[in-house]
């Protein structure tokens, strides 16, 4: 949370000035019942209309500037903590796009969305608040209790006894209620899960007939959070009736005593009211304090998870470009996702030159994305090296690197946005021509054309308005755009037919720019034309060489290729 | 609007007992909090000055004062329980009846809404809902008897000061108005922008990997800084706004202070009246407490004009129509006869799928679905599995029209795996279980064993007690697809669906696979839909589909020596 505290730059005066303005307020507050006790014992006692006017012309005044002065620091507080939550905000997103794919796996992309959306929201809360109240409310509190010691010395006693009285209930109360409403959001969560299985696995529970035991099962759980939600508002619905006992009882114990004190003369009645005035002014800030406690409290907290995204390292991205021949080059590399775990990948040698294309295939699980993401130094390789263009990824500025790369994803995501939109991905300039080569190229354009607006035509959440096999040839359009000298295919036709695909290779094969091409896949029918083909078994290289050869000399090849055109049988 | 209410209303009436209780505590404890300056005030015009107090009229008064504070307390308690109990139980009611909508809703809605929005439809509508009961309830009837009765009380002590407070009033009345007004614009405006922001950082930051590999990282940047920027705008706006309600009521609330202090004193010292100074002190509470409601109820009327329309939204969703009501006949034995009379259906008017389909398949045939993508293959099963009801003509299993048996039965008759496995956040071992709560640790490691997912759950952190996440995302694709297997093998059904069931599977695992379908899939009707030929092949039957409309219909040889659509299809891998 400290290391955040410097997004506020900038914006000192406000948080000066702010909690400044405040206090000042809070003075104001202070001197009313004051003022009022000088009305009862100097203007009614002596009749004197003039001293009356000029004093409520004070209590107008004391209001008026107490306003201009109130407003004045909200908007500071306001104008702060807005800005520094707009600043953290854009550094956690900019952050995000630097981070290396092993940190955002460890992360998880929904708690980064969550990092930046609640965890931002609650800081800037808390920052507004503490700015707003962290001065008036204990001013307030203590301030009342200096003001009755310089109206009665022996009252203040009473007030002290009460301030404690009343933090000790408020506070516990909060304690006692926090975890409760932690349980309440548990059995919120609960309930959230159920509704999304009911809906987005509405075929599968339906199939297994079970829309009985999904509705038990929602059941169990709003029950659940009905029961923790009566639970918690019992006891946080205590926090004002004690607080109205104690401090209405504060007040018959001052009014007793003070009659006492009236009757010999060590007081007037007059300090009486003023002191009674005091009382009230005490609960309402006590109340505020407890909530900016709670508020502050969540704030640093979510700080503190703020923080340490944007104190992670960043990848490295120095080094130089340079250019070579030989394409795509791996010396004996091995690669662990961590430590101790297995590696995904072991001892792979091999190089490939421009217009030269290279087959990856493998079983489920065997290391085929993570070697694509070797390459363009998502993750580094544990053991060995792997260059591009003849330079160590390791030292490839990253940018550049990946501007030398094309890559097809496994799973198609596309982009709300306009297909245009869409493609400009691969390259913001290209033009509509170049589009619509790519889309040729890709398989894509009779599809395209035929929507509503084409390359207008606005793809939704999730791209659900194309078909998968349509979603994957758009990708696969997007990343032709790019036109870069490396082009990497991972699964990428799956769902496509085979009369497609055999069309989709043919034109790869003809683009004018002649990548290097790696293609990624579980189907020999993929891979076998490739100039060279790794065939990949739990992470090691069991194979390499073309389809004929490993024909002959692979074992793991062949039963791929058996089981896949059922040679053996034939 | 007048409906709606009506329908809440509905639902508080199961309550009303609890409601008339809260109305009546709430009346009670506001007249009580109102009478405490009342004892106060006579308890200090006891006090007249040195050597003069009357002891007796004060321990009176101090003693109704403590009854007072102690009854009123205690009822207050109550009463906050009895609303908590009344409006969580509503949002119990409402969200019971949304459970029951949801198993009922038709595939072809779940299938247009996005999940979030009805998600939210049952979690944060009825929570935004209840919240805004809840205010009202507290705040909202509180507040009105509370001006009430400040009103009288202050009429009672001295009508005159009464007067000039109630004048004043319609001051605060405005400002709260302007300030609420000004503020719900500014926040309707920070929602959209927020929402806007998430939606794109949300998007961003889920295909992260994608982002990276186009170098997008400088343009997202760009973008959400220039969304930030104007949120950062409005936000502000709308943060300022609403904090100037505090400020202004008591910036009113002084100056009607400063009015009565004023007003009292002068008629205290002009002696035309019986005031007292004690009657002051009464005076000037109640002034303060006065301006307090107006605050309150200006907030709680916006707060209940949101949640009425979220109540709405909820409601929406319940007046979904539902599946169509269950027919009654319960076949004895199904063999797995199915035949398609005359089938046409489409997903929406304006382009037809399926037209005029003519299809019989005995018990016990393999039938494979072939054809490129959007042909109508998903649709065939869609309309088997009554996940959608065919527009005209009719589906017959032995005989019996699809439509005359319950779902329930019908689709406990087919084993399905579908190209998107759905996974549950639970267990390995429940989720295989699905379906099946009552199943022994043999029968699921039976099934796992068949479906060749035992080896890589053996390798999971827990093994077959290892929590799977929503989404299961740490599983890959094909492991996910080996658990939706495995749960339909620990009790095959009389028919199989397979669409697309092992795309994401090795083939090698796969070939391993088909065997033990193959197995157990004798004497089964089966369905297989599939883009790799290989798994094809030895299907009693193949269906070659295009445009919704079944080409051609035979074996592999018999396809193959037609040389249509099928030979190409087959042909074109080895190009």
């Amino acid at each position: 949370m400290k290391k955040l505290l410097k997004y506020m730059k900038g914006h000192t005066l406000e948080c000066v000035l702010a909690p400044l303005f405040k206090m000042i307020e809070a003075t104001f507050e202070l001197l009313v019942p004051l003022v009022v006790a000088n009305m009862i014992d100097m203007g009614i006692s002596e009749g004197d209309n003039t001293y009356l006017i000029k004093m409520s012309l004070v209590l107008a005044a004391l209001g008026a500037l107490g306003f201009l002065f109130s407003v004045t620091a909200q908007y500071f507080a306001a104008r702060a903590a807005v800005s520094f939550a707009a600043v953290v905000r854009s550094r956690v997103f900019g952050k995000i796009h630097s981070l290396s794919f092993s940190q955002i796996d460890k992360v998880g992309t929904s708690t980064l969305v969550t990092r930046i959306t609640g965890d931002v929201n609650t800081v800037q809360n808390g920052v507004n608040l503490a700015l707003r109240l962290f001065l008036r409310s204990p001013f307030i509190v203590f301030g009342a209790a200096v003001m009755a010691y310089i109206v009665d010395k022996k009252a203040t006693i009473v007030f002290l006894v009460t301030i404690l009285i009343l933090a000790v209930i408020v506070y516990t109360i909060m304690f006692i209620s926090m975890p409760l409403y932690k349980k309440v959001q548990g059995a919120l969560d609960k309930l959230t899960l159920t509704t999304r299985e009911s809906l987005g696995g509405a075929r599968v529970v339906r199939a297994f007939g079970m829309e009985e035991a999904q509705k038990k099962k929602f059941a169990v759980a709003n029950n659940e959070l009905n029961h923790f939600q009566k639970f918690a508002g019992t006891v946080s619905a205590l926090t004002n009736p004690l607080t109205f006992v104690i401090l209405n009882g504060a007040i018959v114990w001052l009014i007793y005593s003070g009659a006492v004190r009236v009757e010999t003369g060590a007081i007037t009645v007059g300090a009486v009211v003023a002191l009674y005035n005091y009382m009230s002014q005490i609960l309402v800030e006590l109340v505020k304090l407890a909530n900016l406690i709670v508020t502050l409290t969540k704030g640093v907290a979510s700080g503190g998870r703020i923080s340490a995204i944007l104190d992670m390292e960043d990848e490295i991205t120095d080094g130089e470009a340079s250019a070579d021949d030989v394409a795509l080059k791996m010396d004996n590399v091995s690669f662990s996702y961590n430590v101790s775990n297995e590696p995904a990948l072991k001892n792979i040698s091999f190089e490939i030159r421009k217009g030269e294309t290279l087959g990856i295939i493998g079983g489920t699980g065997s290391g085929k994305t993570t070697f694509t993401e070797l390459l363009g130094a998502y993750y580094l390789a544990t053991e060995g090296e792997v260059s591009v263009f003849g330079l160590d990824v390791s030292k490839w500025d990253k940018n550049l690197l990946r501007e030398k790369i094309a890559y097809v994803p496994q799973k198609a995501v596309l982009f709300i946005g306009s297909v245009r939109d869409n493609l400009r991905w691969g390259n913001e300039g290209a033009t509509d021509e170049e589009l619509f080569e790519a889309l040729k190229a890709a398989c894509a354009y009779d599809f395209v054309m035929e929507k509503d607006g084409a390359l207008d035509y606005n793809v939704i959440e999730g791209g659900k308005n194309f078909s998968g096999g349509q979603r994957q040839r758009l990708s696969i359009a997007r990343a032709l755009v790019k036109k870069a000298p490396v082009l990497i295919l991972d699964d990428s036709a799956s769902a496509l037919d085979m009369a497609t695909e055999a069309k989709l290779r043919a034109n790869i094969k003809a683009l004018s720019w002649g990548p290097a091409v790696v293609t990624v896949s579980q189907r020999t029918s993929s891979v076998m034309h490739c100039d060279k083909i790794i065939v990949l078994d739990e992470g090691e290289a069991v194979g390499i060489g073309k389809h004929s050869e490993l024909l002959e000399n692979c074992a793991v090849y062949k039963e791929i290729y058996d089981s896949q055109f059922g040679g053996a049988q034939q | 609007m007048k409906l709606t209410l009506k329908r809440i209303l509905r639902y508080i009436g199961r309550y009303k007992i609890l409601l008339v209780l809260s109305v009546f505590l709430a009346a009670v404890t506001v007249a009580l909090s109102l009478y405490l300056p009342t004892a106060f005030g006579s308890a200090i015009d006891s006090i007249v000055g040195f050597g003069n107090v009357d002891h007796n009229g004060l321990i009176k008064s101090l003693v109704v004062a403590a009854v007072v504070i102690a009854v009123c307390a205690l009822l207050q308690w109550v009463m906050n329980v009895i609303n908590n109990a009344l409006t969580f139980g509503v949002a119990k009611d409402i969200r019971r009846d949304a459970a029951s909508k949801l198993g009922a809703l038709p595939l072809s809605y779940i299938d247009a809404h996005p999940e979030g929005e009805t998600v939210s439809r049952v979690i944060t509508d009825v929570d935004q809902f209840t919240d805004g009961l809840l205010m009202g309830f507290t705040q909202f009837f509180t507040g009105v008897i509370t001006i009430v009765g400040t009103i009288g009380f202050m009429l009672r002590v001295d009508w005159r000061i009464a007067i000039a407070v109630i004048v004043l009033t319609p001051m605060s009345l405005f400002i709260a108005k302007f300030v609420s007004a000004n503020t719900y614009k500014m926040f309707a405006l920070q929602a959209k922008t927020r929402g806007e922001q998430t939606a794109f950082a949300k998007e961003m930051i889920e295909n992260q990997k994608v982002v990276r590999r186009f170098g997008r990282e400088d343009e997202n940047i760009r973008i959400f800084d220039e969304v930030n920027e104007r949120l950062r705008d409005c936000t502000l706006k709308a943060v300022f706004f609403s904090s100037l309600v505090n400020p202004s009521t008591r910036f009113v609330n002084n100056i009607i202070y400063a009015a009565v202090a004023l007003a009292g004193s002068l008629v205290i010292v002009g002696n035309v009246g019986g005031i007292t100074v004690g009657g002051l002190s009464c005076l000037l509470a109640y002034a303060t407490q006065y301006a307090k409601p107006f605050n309150e109820i200006s907030g709680v009327i916006t707060e209940l004009q949101s949640s009425i329309a979220c109540a709405e939204r909820v409601f929406e969703l319940l007046d979904t129509e539902s599946e169509t009501p269950d027919g009654n006949v319960i076949p004895e034995v199904i063999k797995g006869n199915i035949r398609f009379d005359n089938v046409s259906f489409s997903y929406n008017e304006n382009a037809s799928l399926i037209e005029n389909l003519n299809l019989e398949i005995k018990a016990g045939q393999r039938v494979a679905i072939v054809g490129p993508t959007g042909c109508g293959k998903t649709t065939l099963i869609n309309l088997l599995m009554r996940f959608y009801d065919v527009d005209e003509g009719q589906i017959l299993i032995d005989g019996v029209n699809i439509k005359d048996i319950p779902r329930k039965v019908l689709r406990s008759s087919f084993g399905m795996v579908l190209q998107d496995t759905y996974l549950f956040k639970a267990t390995v071992f429940e989720n295989i279980a699905y379906g099946k709560e009552d199943a022994t640790n043999e029968e699921i490691e039976a099934a796992a064993r068949a479906a060749r997912s035992k080896g890589f759950i053996g390798r999971l952190p827990a093994g077959f007690d290892t929590v799977i996440g929503e989404g299961a995302a740490q599983l890959s694709q094909g492991q996910k697809q080996l658990l939706a297997i495995s749960r339909i093998m620990k009790g095959l059904p009389p028919m199989l669906i397979l669409d697309e069931a092992t795309s994401s599977i090795d083939t090698r695992t796969e070939m391993i696979i088909q065997e033990a379908f193959a197995r157990l899939t004798e004497g089964r009707t089966s369905f297989i839909v599939a883009h790799r030929l290989s798994t094809i092949r030895n299907a009693d039957v193949i269906l070659y589909m295009e445009n919704g409309s079944v080409k051609e219909k035979g074996t592999h040889t018999e396809l193959l020596a037609l040389d249509g659509g099928y030979a190409k299809l087959y042909n074109s891998q080895f190009n």
